[in-house]
């Protein structure tokens, strides 16, 4: 089993994340325990920062909203400030998993553990979130459409830790809605998922998507969609997306089910977006 | 090892813990919470719910030595009257009974935060407990009972 350290402050946890032999950090643990019951992790030492103080802060920015790594991602799902700012992000956070795995499994965590499948990635993408990250070295933010870099393999480098996440507000008028499809059962990891924002700014629309589940990791892309109506924007979405998708065949569906959930996942997305904007 | 304050169901225990036990482990064998069940070991199924500070959280996946100082609720502490549990009962909503305790959590932690929720709210905070029996409409509508009997812990 790997030896678990408790710092105290953030230095603390830096120092042991630049000096220790293969270390991990221990954020909310849901995903770490899993795949430590599994025989699948093989760290040597885990920095556990719930001893860490001030990282669970939700506050707000200039811009935006500022929230700390081991924030639960329930409280995303429950914060008015987070549904009122970015109500993209409230909805999303609150798919995933069930709510006892929400009450431990933190922001940091979630996207640290770089699943192609996550839930969070898709609106934080649509949303652009910037990643706050630190190590004994300083501090560096990432844009979140910069770090997922290749399969389970995120920006973090060594010795590094996520403090924040840091997302812009929703612009005014804009709208939004995020789609999960799993083939498996109602709680099981998406086989497609998508997020889509349309926002109306300086007389030009844009759509922006993030898609999960569809390839090795998270997809973002941005679509002009400055007058479209609703049937031409759903084909446009359809059109960026199509070649973002390159689903990994597993259990929960072929390549060629997957592609085609993921469009109807797209669609759904941009069709419920549009009905939002109508609602408000 | 290391000593961990834990207080279970209002009683303050000291119990000694290696850094690797699991919540669900220290409260079954060491403290003697043996309503707190591992079903799926993965944060999926419900059967090992705890209350900690209010919120419900997995112990199979919860590191013990994390918890330290905090105030556990486990269903074998409820009181006799409790209304979740009197609210369950006049349903039926069980069979074998092994998943129960942490439907009942669940459901006290779903009215401390909504007193009065709809059958679609019911449905989306039971989501990840698993009822191998299959007595989900009759948990919902103990749910409901509870709800209507005002069930506070």
């Amino acid at each position: 089993m790997p030896v678990l350290h408790q710092p105290r402050d953030l230095d603390e946890a830096c120092t042991l994340l630049a000096e220790l032999d293969d270390p991990m950090v221990y954020g909310g643990g849901t995903a770490i325990q899993i795949l430590l019951k599994q025989g699948l992790l093989f760290a040597e030492n885990l920095v556990d920062l719930s001893f860490v103080p001030g990282l669970t802060a939700i506050e707000a920015t200039a811009t935006g909203i500022r929230v700390g790594a081991m924030t639960p991602l329930r409280r995303m799902e429950t914060d008015a400030q987070v549904a009122g700012v970015v109500p993209l992000a409230a909805a999303t956070y609150g798919h995933v998993a069930n709510p006892r795995v929400r009450n431990t499994a933190s922001v940091g965590g979630n996207i640290a553990h770089g699943d192609y499948r996550l839930d969070p990635p898709t609106a934080l993408l649509a949303l652009d979130a910037q990643v706050e990250l630190r190590s004994a070295h300083g501090q560096r933010r990432v844009p979140v459409r910069d770090f997922f870099v290749d399969f389970q393999l995120t920006a973090v480098e060594h010795g590094e830790l996520i403090t924040a996440i840091e997302i812009p507000a929703q612009p005014a008028g804009s709208a939004s809605s995020y789609v999960k499809l799993s083939s498996l059962g109602e709680n099981d990891w998406p086989s497609a998922s998508a997020a889509a924002l349309l926002v109306t700014e300086a007389g030009r629309r844009t759509l922006r998507l993030g898609i999960g589940a569809l390839a090795p990791i998270p997809q973002f892309v941005s679509v002009d969609v400055s007058g479209h109506d609703l049937e031409t924007t759903v084909e446009a979405a359809k059109a960026a997306a199509d070649p973002l998708i390159d689903p990994i065949p597993d259990v929960r569906g072929s390549v060629t089910y997957k592609r085609r959930l993921g469009l109807v996942a797209v669609e759904d997305a941009v069709r419920r977006a549009w009905k939002d904007q109508d609602d408000d | 090892m290391r000593m961990l304050n834990l207080t279970v169901n209002g009683r303050v225990h000291d119990v000694p813990v290696d850094d690797n036990e699991l919540l669900l482990d220290v409260l079954r064998t060491k403290v003697g919470c043996t309503s707190v069940r591992e079903g799926c070991g993965v944060g999926a199924c419900g059967a090992c719910t705890v209350l900690v500070d209010g919120r419900s959280v997995s112990s199979c996946l919860a590191l013990a030595v994390r918890h330290d100082g905090a105030e556990i609720v486990t269903a074998d502490g409820l009181p006799g009257d409790d209304a979740v549990v009197e609210a369950f009962v006049e349903c039926g909503a069980m069979q074998c009974g092994y998943c129960i305790p942490g439907f009942v959590l669940m459901t006290h932690e779903l009215l401390a935060e909504n007193p009065q929720p709809d059958a679609e709210q019911i449905a989306a905070h039971l989501e990840g407990n698993i009822c191998r029996c299959g007595t989900y409409p009759e948990i919902c509508a103990a749910v409901t009972s509870a709800a209507a009997r005002g069930a506070r812990l």
